[in-house]
């Protein structure tokens, strides 16, 4: 896309935005627009000569910083943006589709409201163009009511089975939901445990949204679960054959081996996880140390042999 | 005169315009810009501007004059501006949780039409916008920085009908490929973005991981042309495989899988496109699968719940996977522990 294009949608959605916020910090606005301060002021120089022929005094655009804050005095007729072109309804679409199913109702209401706004001219093109980014995830269903307990601010409650272990009711403070991977989590403050906890959304059943409301911290943040670290004690090596996956999936935490494969080391507090890990490279992975997650690993493949 | 203040203005004085505007009249008002070059360089210049804003969305038409009306270009205002969404607090809030995570991501094809997307359904929000807690994380491999540009490229590749050049390094092959491709959309799985197009250099319809292509060039000339049309029946989820077993590297065939325990409750959701049969305390599950493998990995890693009953190369070709994992997983000798 040319610049000139970004710029000029930036520009057009600038002045509307500034009629409707007069006063708006240049910080807060630079924000709105996720462009950097001194760009901003560039583009704001650039808007003061843009008018309308005869340019008359009258006929330019009338936006200046006073302050630090910003105001519009003429607006040229730019007092709301555009319509959506196709592409960006297109693309908003796509977005939407990550939450499917799991918004149910919301979101189909919201995607035929986009789509009554569209210029009719764009409503084909964006039908054509929504077909073209596919990012339907995995969505679980309890995405929705989630979605929803994390903005209003209510405390849920789900049953949980963590793997080997028994299902049983948690009473969670619902802070933030992740996608990693194509792999839902909750993150939130689980009274059950009394500790900050991260929640795979494909283990939970009967979710409950209670009227229980709580604040939630400035800095909930989930940490991305990753297995490798290099002080960890499960040494895995894996051959040849699936070295580019490993090296794709783990980068520079994956060692380059002298027979060209490649050797991670992984953290052993989920025993399960390991073997089922190591057993889904059918053979071409192997654990290096230590002993007993070797026995376990050689044990599963044993069994599964033996059914 | 700069381009984009010449297309404000143009703007500006469009919005305002009451009657057509003549091209005439457009010259006049332009000197700098249309006057003092040929007309016909005049006129190609005009044209660029006018699908350029076309492109932003601004409905500019020209009106064929009558006895009262003179011919010229005209905006209609009605069709400009945007209109109240008149989102529930709902909708927004699903939009502005799944635009956010996307954009947060890092990698979303067509990721500055989807922000600006964003911006103008909350045009009228005000206080009422919602604060998105919704994160999308892709991995390692997805969080180069090489790869949104990418994305952004074939997005508009796939929108502008136009081919690309790309370098593909396939794991399974030693040497990057140079290859063209018709890309027909981009599909998320997983966590991993996937192209769908018509490959030149194997004559049929391939799949590339986004990440795993080095270089992309799209094919600037005539960018306003289409250079290939999708057929019409083609479908981004007949294509893009969503389990392992998915991959369509072989012709299909069935497998039927014997699951007890735990893998026997969750046999729906562990094979949603299996047909499931209850058998006493087992299930029994049948599936077509094009990348057996793929499958045979799957169902080792789900343990001793899950075996495979037929066909018999499906059944050997397993337990020669598991016959590796435990020789591998050997005890290892003291002996080869000191020359080792």
């Amino acid at each position: 896309m040319s610049t000139v294009h970004e710029r000029l949608r930036r520009l057009l959605f600038l002045v509307p935005y500034v009629s409707k916020h007069p006063g708006v910090s240049v910080e807060d606005l630079s924000k709105a627009l996720n462009v950097k301060r001194e760009d901003l002021l560039e583009e704001l120089d650039l808007l003061t000569c843009v008018g309308r022929p005869p340019f008359n005094p009258d006929d330019y655009v009338d936006i200046y910083v006073d302050n630090d804050r910003v105001y519009v005095d003429l607006d040229q007729r730019l007092s709301r943006p555009p319509r959506l072109t196709a592409g960006e309804a297109a693309a908003l679409a796509a977005a939407a589709e990550l939450l499917r199913p799991g918004s149910g109702d919301a979101l189909q209401g919201a995607l035929q409201k986009l789509e009554r706004i569209l210029p009719a001219g764009a409503r084909e093109r964006y039908r054509e163009m929504h077909r073209k980014i596919d990012a339907s995830t995995d969505a679980p269903q309890s995405l929705g009511p989630l979605t929803r307990a994390i903005l209003e601010r209510r405390e849920v409650t789900f049953d949980y089975a963590s793997p080997g272990r028994a299902s049983e009711q948690r009473q969670v403070r619902p802070y933030e939901l992740l996608s990693h991977r194509g792999q839902w989590y909750l993150q939130g403050y689980c009274h059950t445990r009394q500790d900050a906890r991260l929640f795979r959304l494909d283990r939970m059943e009967n979710l409950v949204l209670t009227d229980i409301p709580f604040q939630p911290p400035a800095d909930a943040r989930a940490a991305v679960p990753n297995p490798a670290r290099s002080e960890a004690g499960v040494r895995v090596r894996f051959s040849k054959l699936v070295a580019p996956y490993v090296r794709e999936r783990f980068g520079s935490d994956a060692r380059l081996l002298a027979d060209g494969g490649v050797e991670v080391r992984v953290a052993g507090d989920s025993e399960r996880w390991l073997i089922q890990w190591v057993l889904s490279f059918g053979g071409e992975a192997e654990v290096v140390e230590p002993a007993s997650a070797r026995a376990a690993v050689a044990r599963a493949a044993q069994a599964s042999l033996g059914f | 005169m700069e381009r984009t203040e010449r297309l404000l203005d143009l703007v500006a004085l469009l919005l305002d315009a009451r009657e057509p505007i003549s091209w005439a009249e457009l010259r006049e008002h332009f000197p700098a810009d249309y006057g003092g070059i040929s007309d016909d360089a005049a006129e190609r210049k005009f044209e660029r501007d006018k699908a350029e804003l076309l492109e932003l969305g601004i409905p500019l038409t020209y009106v064929q004059g009558d006895d009262d009306r003179r011919d010229g270009y005209l905006v209609d205002r009605s069709a400009y501006y945007l209109p109240e969404v008149d989102l529930t607090k709902e909708e927004l809030a699903v939009l502005y949780a799944a635009g956010s995570a996307s954009l947060a991501s890092g990698a979303f094809p067509g990721s500055d039409d989807l922000a600006h997307a964003l911006r103008k359904i909350g045009f009228f929000a005000g206080d009422a916008l919602p604060t998105p807690r919704v994160r999308m994380e892709l991995g390692s491999a997805q969080s180069d920085p090489g790869l949104s540009s990418r994305l952004e490229h074939l997005w508009e590749a796939c929108a502008a009908h136009k081919w690309v050049q790309i370098s593909y390094a396939s794991p399974k092959q030693p040497a990057v490929t140079e290859r063209k491709v018709d890309p027909y959309g981009l599909a998320l799985r997983r966590g991993v973005w996937t192209l769908v197009g018509y490959c030149h250099l194997r004559q049929g319809l391939r799949t590339f991981h986004v990440h795993r292509i080095r270089e992309l060039k799209v094919n600037t000339s005539k960018p306003r042309t289409p250079d290939f049309e999708v057929p019409a029946e083609f479908s981004l989820e007949a294509h893009v495989a969503y389990f392992p077993w998915e991959h369509r590297f072989h012709e299909p065939m069935e497998v039927t899988l014997s699951l007890r325990g735990d893998a026997a409750q969750r046999a729906a959701t562990l094979f949603p496109k299996a047909s499931v049969a209850p058998e006493g305390e087992r299930v029994r599950a049948r599936l077509e699968v094009t990348f057996l493998d793929g499958l045979l990995r799957f169902c080792l890693a789900l343990g001793q719940d899950c075996r495979v009953e037929a066909p018999e190369a499906a059944v050997n070709r397993g337990r020669e996977m598991a016959r590796r994992i435990v020789e591998r997983h050997a005890p290892v000798s003291d002996e080869k522990k000191v020359s080792g």
